[in-house]
């Protein structure tokens, strides 16, 4: 492979890291007060629980199914851990038994789907899209209003902030995109995430146990949505019933602007990292430029719209470059024969 | 080579095809004239296939040019290759299952068998009636597409594209392959009346014979280059054979490195008694023997290919006993067999063997993991020298280990798959036509890599496309036929006539008797 093809294909594989990078340098220059240590810190932070839910989505992604009731769990763990330790738990729990629940609940609604779309055999979309207003219809019910205060402990992910005036939402988000990062690129489990989505056939006939990977991909995601909910009830220092409310196709969009395809096998957490940046990026620049909320939400449509193309055409980018590839080495070889060929021996 | 007589229909100048990691064709060029059959004919791999397809349009051609009558093009669409009245029949038949043989017959040209616009159903049927009858098939025009035989499926296709689509080319992609004799007389009827209309047909094929009997002229195709056309009446099938194969047939060297050895001596690894799973296979009993190449023959739909989804555990077996070095075991699932030693390559490469998203490094060292896993992470060197033993020493050509599979030619995304198989030290392997679909001399370097390396290490049982690979490599032979066995051959008296007839279902039962005492 040529250098210039290397260069070429290195940057199509990170080209998420380009946008955000020339996407930040642009509004360095137009919007005010953008660059700004503070400004930087805010994206970070507001940032860090759509990055979950897109880490969450794009680990679904990667196995080539998809999860539309991350949103609702988002919202229902933490409420039902927080009615559990105040209501429902005879003598109530601890702040920490509650971040637990929380957790496990989470991978609980997860595991649920995985073993209904796994073992079952359910599609994705049906199961997941069930699981989104069953999940919704139960937080509005059993959480009518706000449940707060919550004791420190709970807000700490979510509200505190440690040298530098840095939330530690900040470092969490990086330390578990770090972790997934690593488990996917270097891990025996990691790898069998990225066959079963490349050829779910193959995998299952060369001895990987795809029904468990499926369970593993979904209990993952539906743990990341209950740290999402985590980091979210923790800011605003209170459950609501309307957490998470529309989140879903954003997780979508920035799962497959960070790399992840639709049709599975491909994506890497730290690219979904960018993908999450990004979309935090857009929304807070639109937001210091002054444009009205209605149109934010517009914007994050066409977005959707970009993220989809954007996947179609770095797809054929990459086609394009390898079968140029292929071409040059193919005339060069039968240069080399001259006129006379011979099959190849 | 010959002399130009009629109005040329259809050129082909210069056409060259890459695909990712082969070139399907260089510089081909064809001239077809009018009312002529025209064989097109090579060896699996030649590029007969890619080539019809460009002439339909379903393929666009990287370079070159296509002359229709005075009309020239750089490539075709489906659409244009219509209006140009080319029609194909496609080496699968493809009919909409669901639907009757009529609505196949008349879609998409509904407007053959209406009035405006409204689909007049009864007036349809009869004149699928009528078309059946004109073409000399027996079938019900209201039976649905997905009862009939694959035999049936193809004819109706046939059908579709000599009297319904009224095409002026026809391009018939080796459909003999899946008639019955009965049937391929059928066929070679409807050619021979389409000619007498005037017609063009382009009749596929790999069997020298069948050419010969129907056709005017004949193109031989070679590794994706045109190698020269002549007609028929100069030919005979000896000319023909080494036209297609252009070199000496260089199989013959592994053959004669192996001796018929002893068998008895050995032990034995894999033993499968009455094993049954209804409408697939019924009462296959076999031994396999360490270091045995254990061949089994049988027609397409003869149950080879379910017998091994079966013995894997990825279709449930309905009866039977299946022991593991005298050990009895029944496996719920691939990852359990490979746990026990059990190793399968499938049949269909490209759904079911590579993983073509990730690289040859990844797809190779799948099966093995735990093998290079220290502490949950995969220890980079002794991956690394996983990997490099097992591209050198199968020789599989590549640029570099971080390579997308999707980007090698067929017989090396075939031994990659070879390689995940092998990193995980089998003791038996169970291969379901290893050398489908790859050129020949990636076919020779792996039926070798069978023969001289894994038969080193286990027992194998494999199938084959061609009874050529199987005498080659196999010390026995198992006849299935219908889903029972009904012979078996030894090394030292395997023929391919008496084998050829087997295949067929002509055997004797006093030989069945024979394969039940073993």
């Amino acid at each position: 492979m040529s250098k210039k093809t290397r260069v070429q294909m290195f940057l199509l594989d990170n080209l998420i890291w380009l946008i955000v990078i020339g996407f930040f340098l642009l509004n360095a220059i137009i919007t005010p007060h953008f660059a700004t240590y503070n400004n930087i810190v805010n994206i970070f932070y507001h940032s860090s629980i759509m990055s979950m839910l897109i880490l969450g989505q794009g680990l679904i992604l990667i196995i080539g199914r998809l999860d539309l009731s991350i949103e609702s769990t988002l919202a229902f763990a933490p409420g039902v851990a927080m009615l559990l330790v105040t209501q429902w738990l005879p003598g109530g729990a601890g702040p920490v038994s509650a971040i637990i629940l929380t957790l496990a609940v989470g991978a609980l609604v997860g595991l649920f789907n995985g073993y209904c779309i796994g073992k079952i055999g359910v599609n994705p979309f049906l199961q997941t899209l069930s699981m989104l207003i069953m999940l919704r219809g139960l937080v509005l019910f059993l959480v009518p209003f706000s449940i707060f205060p919550l004791h420190d402990v709970y807000t700490y992910a979510g509200k505190a902030r440690i040298f530098g005036n840095i939330p530690v939402a900040i470092p969490i988000t990086i330390a578990i995109f770090i972790i997934f990062h690593f488990v996917i690129q270097y891990t025996p489990f990691g790898r069998f995430f990225m066959a079963t989505g490349g050829n779910p056939k193959a995998s299952f006939i060369s001895g990987i146990n795809t029904t468990r990977i499926v369970m593993y991909a979904f209990m993952l995601s539906g743990l990341l949505a209950a740290v999402a909910g985590l980091l979210y009830a923790g800011r605003q220092g209170s459950v609501n019933n309307s957490m998470g409310d529309g989140m879903v196709l954003l997780a979508f969009a920035g799962a497959i602007l960070g790399g992840a395809s639709l049709e599975g096998g491909k994506g890497t957490p730290m690219g979904m990292l960018g993908g999450g940046i990004l979309l935090g990026m857009i929304s807070n620049s639109l937001n210091l430029l002054g444009v009205g909320v209605t149109l934010v939400y517009a914007t994050k449509g066409a977005l959707i719209f970009v993220a989809i193309v954007l996947d179609r055409i770095k797809v054929k980018l990459r086609n394009h470059l390898m079968q140029k590839e292929q071409l040059e080495k193919i005339l060069h070889q039968s240069k080399g024969d001259g006129e006379s060929f011979s099959p190849s021996s | 080579m010959w002399e130009k007589k009629g109005k040329i229909v259809l050129g082909l100048y210069g056409i060259s095809k890459v695909y990712p990691g082969t070139v399907a064709l260089h510089d081909v060029n064809l001239e077809i004239e009018k009312g002529v059959v025209h064989g097109i004919i090579g060896k699996n791999g030649a590029g007969k296939t890619t080539l019809v397809g460009i002439i339909a349009g379903i393929i666009s051609p990287t370079k070159g040019e296509i002359v229709i009558e005075d009309r020239h093009y750089t490539h075709l669409s489906c659409i244009k290759a219509r209006q140009e009245n080319i029609s194909i029949v496609p080496q699968e038949p493809q009919l909409m299952l669901d639907l009757s043989v009529a609505e196949n017959l008349f879609i998409p040209n509904y407007h053959l068998a209406s009035k405006g616009r409204r689909i007049h159903w009864d007036e349809m049927y009869i004149k699928a009636e009528n078309i059946l009858k004109q073409a000399g098939l027996g079938l019900n025009s209201r039976a649905q597409a997905g009862e009939l035989s694959i035999s049936d499926r193809q004819l109706v296709l046939v059908v579709k594209a000599c009297y319904v689509e009224q095409a002026r080319i026809i391009i018939l992609d080796e459909v003999s392959a899946s008639l019955t004799q009965k049937d391929e007389k059928l066929l070679y009827r409807i050619i021979e009346e389409r000619k007498r209309e005037g017609k063009t047909i382009l009749f596929i094929s790999h069997r020298t014979d069948e050419l010969l009997e129907i056709c005017d002229r004949v193109t031989v195709l070679r590794d994706g280059r045109s190698v020269t056309t002549v007609s028929c009446d100069t030919l005979n099938m000896e000319k023909l054979s080494s036209l297609i194969v252009g070199e000496e047939f260089r199989f013959q060297r592994i053959c004669n490195e192996i001796a018929a050895c002893d068998q008895r001596e050995k032990e034995t690894v894999l033993e499968v008694q009455n094993l049954t799973k209804l409408g697939a296979f019924q009462n296959i009993s076999f031994t396999l023997k360490d270091k045995e190449v254990l061949g089994i023959a049988g027609l397409r739909g003869s149950g080879r290919t379910e017998i091994f989804r079966s013995i894997m555990g990825i279709e449930p077996l309905d009866e039977g006993l299946i022991k593991l070095k005298g050990k009895k075991v029944r496996f719920a699932s691939p990852a359990d067999a490979l746990k026990k030693g059990l190793a399968f390559l499938p049949e269909d490469r490209e759904s079911e063997g590579i993983i073509s998203s990730l690289s040859v490094r990844e797809n190779l060292v799948l099966s093995a993991l735990k093998k290079i896993t220290r502490i949950f992470c995969i220890h980079k060197q002794t991956e690394k020298d996983m990997i490099t033993h097992l591209i050198h020493s199968l020789d599989i050509k590549i640029s570099s280990a971080e390579q997308e599979v999707s980007q090698l030619s067929g017989g090396n995304k075939q031994k990659v798959v070879v390689g995940r198989i092998v990193a995980n030290q089998p003791r038996v392997y169970i291969l379901d036509e290893p050398t489908r679909g790859i050129d020949i001399a990636a076919k020779e370097s792996v039926l070798k890599i069978i023969r001289e390396q894994l038969s080193q290490t286990g027992g194998i049982i494999l199938t084959s496309p061609g009874l050529e690979d199987l005498l080659l490599v196999c010390d026995r032979i198992l006849v299935l036929y219908r889903g029972r066995l009904v012979a078996e051959m030894r090394r030292e008296n395997f023929s391919e006539t008496t084998l050829f007839n087997a295949v067929q279902g002509g055997t004797e039962p006093n030989q069945v008797a024979g394969v039940a005492s073993n």
